[in-house]
């Protein structure tokens, strides 16, 4: 278990940069998240940091050791493939075993450690079966028992919940977090879902065309996005329009750059009539039902906004109507334009 | 896909399939039984009307140690032209498949392929020039070399197995490639991320998943060599006599068409053998 | 690029250079005007000249291409009819069908050959082309038919049902949709079907009439009284036509290709 850290990694691909100088710490025994749209270098920042390619520039630190330099094979990592990479040919026993025959932890040594991950990741009978006897679900859990059992120095997980259908991911997001407190392993792990980042990780960093845009606590880059980018993309972001800005009350604007202000959909409040503190009129476009939650679409002097409330507290309002959007001072996020 | 329910249906199954299945009834399956039938006569039928039933052409196979030791020979013959196709074939194909990416692959692949489909007797043909006595290869040799080098590899058994080696050495690359291309390169990475050394992956992942590929190909290549006679006749001189050239005797030299008949029915008996015993390898490899 | 890496594309190289070496020499040697291979090489066109001048070489060449065309014509019909019922149609009995596909591949040529001759000459077919066309559309069935079967089973068959749903019949669905989209693949079975009976050798060799035979029996022959710079020239030109052909069925079936 150690900590990880990267020192402005470059990274091009014939003319693309698919990583531009991107410096992060990954804390020891920390989940952190990498999130951004595809392409924006997050599966390069990982493979990277495995020892698929090494980077152009920059140094990346695994505890006390510097390993840019070093090939995968051997940078003592455990990492888990999107499509699972289950050797077909090999029951799940000897799928989990594979890492460790390869470091020569001896027969019984093997057996005690393989049976202790099945137990971990609640595949305790299936050892014997092959990778396609299993299910989904029990496909994830061999290929995360293979990645850990060799307790590698970190672990990396590439989008490790995506071949999963809903349900079922859930699920394993619970189980995943479980596993990971319980091996106490630094984790890595890439996704391009908001959502699983936020419920799993304990720190987040956003990419964007290979820079790295944010990165911090989840509930901290959400509620206080550094740029426009990470606001609209981790949760939806209301734009408030630059000639309406006057006569609400704003924090004080960013010291370099242009300044954007913007709300978030759950921090409104409806009503007919103006209320106290920051408010703005709107024009309700429509209105999406969701069971508990409802969605309204608004218009806000043609800025698109989002406003999510319990359905039951939204009053009834017909659609093509005129009402007041509120919302806390403290709830209006500066960003970099 | 339909299930055959209605007799339009039927009738049209019919008229699809049976031009192709009457065609191979009449052209090989049909032949195939003639010959059966021609190996247990006593003479070649029509010319004095003296013909009967007989075993004895199987009793020759036995009696006579020639054949026993010319299959034995072409056995022999078969797996040495097989062990070298697979040697060097299979690394050839680990290149294509897992080393050269894009474009230039396919082309590469293209290349290795293209002579096998090419006509086989003048690729043997050229081989004579290269390897003849006073030929090609020698006269290189010799121009390159300061001391003087006699090859004499023409009419030897050496010759016969590099004519054949070169005949079917894309059959192996090709079944072994198909194989290899079809496994996923993510679990090739996930091995190496547990810290697999390339000889690992070779041992424990690309050889086993790509066998069934690989004895396709070699029994591909065992088989027709077992049964090749323009090769030896060619390239072998006196040294070529082997079991498929004696074959070819009994039909266009000796006439003994009954004989003939009786030793390619026992060609293909271990033909069969052999193909019966690899075909769980020759089903995986086509799925 | 690594040592290993490099060590196999140098391996690659040889093999590459094992297999096109031979073949390119009988090329150059065809055109060179010394009768014994001498070096140094003089260029001359003497042997394609006397090639053309030798009557039976042209006729031999004639007959071969005239056999693969008619051989082509039938193999390319007949087979494509049945890989569309094969493929289309789930009957007892079809795995059968199918394996006995393989007996023309798997069986060495030797034993065919010498069958046909058998069964040809019983029953009265004898010697000669016909029965040299009646035995290469044995050889080039199985080759055709898995090649159209292969471009099939990419077919999506709700395409066939959504032509259906728009009022199409079943012969203007086959017609227009269906062979349509299995069209490069019937071309590349086309081209393996002539190739198949462009080079083949053995079952011509036993089928054909002395005298009256294939040019690749007629080279067989040649060589085996005694190497004449002539073959050279003929096998120069087989081989670039036999190549050529192959080369496109290739790039048509999108052979070996990353599907």
């Amino acid at each position: 278990m150690s900590q990880v850290e990267t020192t402005r990694v470059t990274k091009s691909f014939g003319k693309t940069k698919a990583l531009d100088d991107v410096s992060l710490t990954f804390d020891d025994g920390g989940f952190f998240a990498l999130l951004g749209p595809s392409g924006s270098g997050k599966t390069t920042l990982l493979r990277t940091i495995a020892g698929f390619h090494f980077p152009d520039s920059g140094s990346i630190r695994v505890g006390e050791r510097n390993v840019e330099k070093v090939p995968v094979e051997k940078r003592d990592i455990g990492m888990m493939f999107q499509n699972y990479a289950l050797f077909p040919n090999l029951s799940v026993a000897d799928n989990i075993g594979f890492g460790l025959r390869v470091r020569k932890v001896g027969a019984t040594e093997e057996k005690r450690r393989i049976a202790e991950a099945l137990e971990l990741v609640q595949l305790r009978d299936l050892g014997n079966r092959m990778p396609a006897q299993l299910s989904g679900g029990q496909r994830q859990r061999v290929a995360l028992a293979r990645a850990f059992v060799t307790r590698p120095k970190v672990l990396l997980l590439d989008e490790p919940l995506s071949a999963l259908d809903k349900s079922l991911r859930i699920d394993m997001q619970v189980e995943l977090k479980r596993i990971q407190r319980e091996v106490g392993i630094t984790t890595i792990f890439v996704t391009h879902d908001q959502e699983e980042a936020l419920t799993l990780a304990d720190r987040i960093g956003i990419l964007r065309d290979g820079r790295l845009v944010q990165a911090g606590p989840p509930r901290e880059v959400y509620d206080r996005p550094a740029t426009a980018f990470a606001a609209g993309f981790l949760g939806d972001a209301n734009w408030i329009p630059e000639a309406l800005l006057g006569g609400l009350a704003l924090p004080a604007a960013l010291p370099f750059g242009p300044t954007r202000y913007a709300t978030r959909p759950e921090a409104l409040t409806i009503s007919a009539t103006r209320p106290e503190g920051n408010a703005l009129p709107a024009r309700l476009v429509s209105r999406v039902f969701a069971g508990a939650m409802a969605t309204l679409l608004l218009d806000v002097a043609g800025e698109p906004w989002k406003l999510i409330a319990r359905d039951r507290d939204i009053p009834a309002v017909a659609e093509g109507q005129e009402v007041w959007l509120g919302w806390a001072a403290g709830d209006t996020l500066a960003v970099a334009a | 896909m339909a299930q055959v329910a209605h007799a339009s249906d039927r009738r049209r199954l019919f008229a699809l399939l049976s031009p192709a299945y009457l065609w191979l009834t009449l052209a090989v399956f049909l032949p195939l039984s003639a010959m059966l039938f021609f190996s247990v006569l006593s003479d070649m039928p029509g010319a004095d009307g003296g013909w009967g039933l007989t075993l004895g052409n199987y009793a020759a196979f036995l009696e006579n140690p020639t054949y026993s030791t010319l299959l034995w020979k072409s056995l022999k013959l078969g797996a040495t032209v097989t062990f070298f196709c697979v040697i060097i074939g299979y690394p050839c194909a680990l290149v294509l498949a897992k080393s050269i990416r894009g474009r230039s692959r396919e082309a590469l692949f293209l290349l290795v392929i293209l002579p096998f489909w090419s006509n086989s007797l003048v690729r043997i043909f050229s081989w004579a020039i290269v390897l003849r006595g006073n030929g090609v290869l020698e006269r290189a040799l010799n121009w390159v070399l300061p001391f003087d080098i006699r090859l004499n590899l023409m009419f030897t058994t050496e010759a016969v197995t590099i004519g054949l080696v070169h005949s079917y050495l894309p059959y192996v690359i090709l079944t072994s490639y198909l194989a290899l291309q079809a496994i996923d390169d993510d679990i090739l990475d996930a091995a190496r991320s547990m810290g697999a050394s390339k000889l690992t992956i070779l041992r424990r992942l690309l050889l086993p998943l790509s066998l069934p590929g690989l004895l396709a190909g070699a029994v591909l290549v065992f088989v027709p060599v077992v049964g090749s006679f323009m090769e030896p006749r060619i390239l072998g001189g006196r040294m070529g006599t082997y079991y498929g050239t004696v074959i070819e005797d009994q039909f266009v030299a000796v006439y003994n068409w009954p004989l003939g008949a009786a030793l390619s029915f026992i060609l293909l008996a271990v033909v069969l053998v052999i193909l019966g015993a690899a075909s769980p390898a020759l089903r995986k490899a086509r799925t | 690029m690594t040592l290993l890496a490099l060590a196999g594309r140098v391996w690659l190289g040889l093999v590459l250079l094992f297999l096109y070496a031979p073949i390119l020499m009988m090329a150059a040697m065809s055109f060179n005007a010394s009768p014994f291979y001498q070096l140094p090489f003089e260029f001359s066109t003497k042997w394609y000249a006397d090639m053309a001048g030798n009557d039976q070489i042209i006729d031999a060449a004639l007959r071969s291409v005239l056999i693969a065309f008619v051989v082509t014509a039938i193999a390319t019909a007949v087979g494509t009819a049945a890989s569309i019922a094969l493929f289309r149609y789930d009957f007892p009995g079809k795995r059968v069908l199918q394996v006995l596909l393989f007996p023309p591949i798997a069986i060495p040529w030797l034993i065919t050959g010498t069958a046909m001759l058998v069964f040809f000459f019983s029953i009265g077919i004898g010697r000669g082309t016909p029965a040299v066309i009646i035995g290469h559309v044995a050889l080039a069935l199985p080759y055709v038919i898995v090649t159209v079967t292969a471009r099939l089973s990419a077919f999506d068959v709700t395409l066939e049902e959504a032509a259906r749903s728009m009022g199409a019949g079943q012969w203007t669905v086959l017609r227009r949709v269906t062979l349509p989209f299995i069209a490069p693949g019937i071309v590349a079975g086309g081209l393996f079907a002539f190739a198949v009976s462009f080079d083949q050798f053995v079952v011509s060799y036993f089928l054909s009439k002395p005298g009256d035979t294939t040019l690749p029996v007629l080279i067989y022959t040649a060589i085996r009284k005694g190497f004449t710079p002539e073959i050279n020239a003929i096998s120069t030109i087989i081989i670039t036509v036999s190549m050529a052909v192959m080369f496109l069925a290739a790039r048509k079936s999108n052979f070996g290709g990353d599907r």
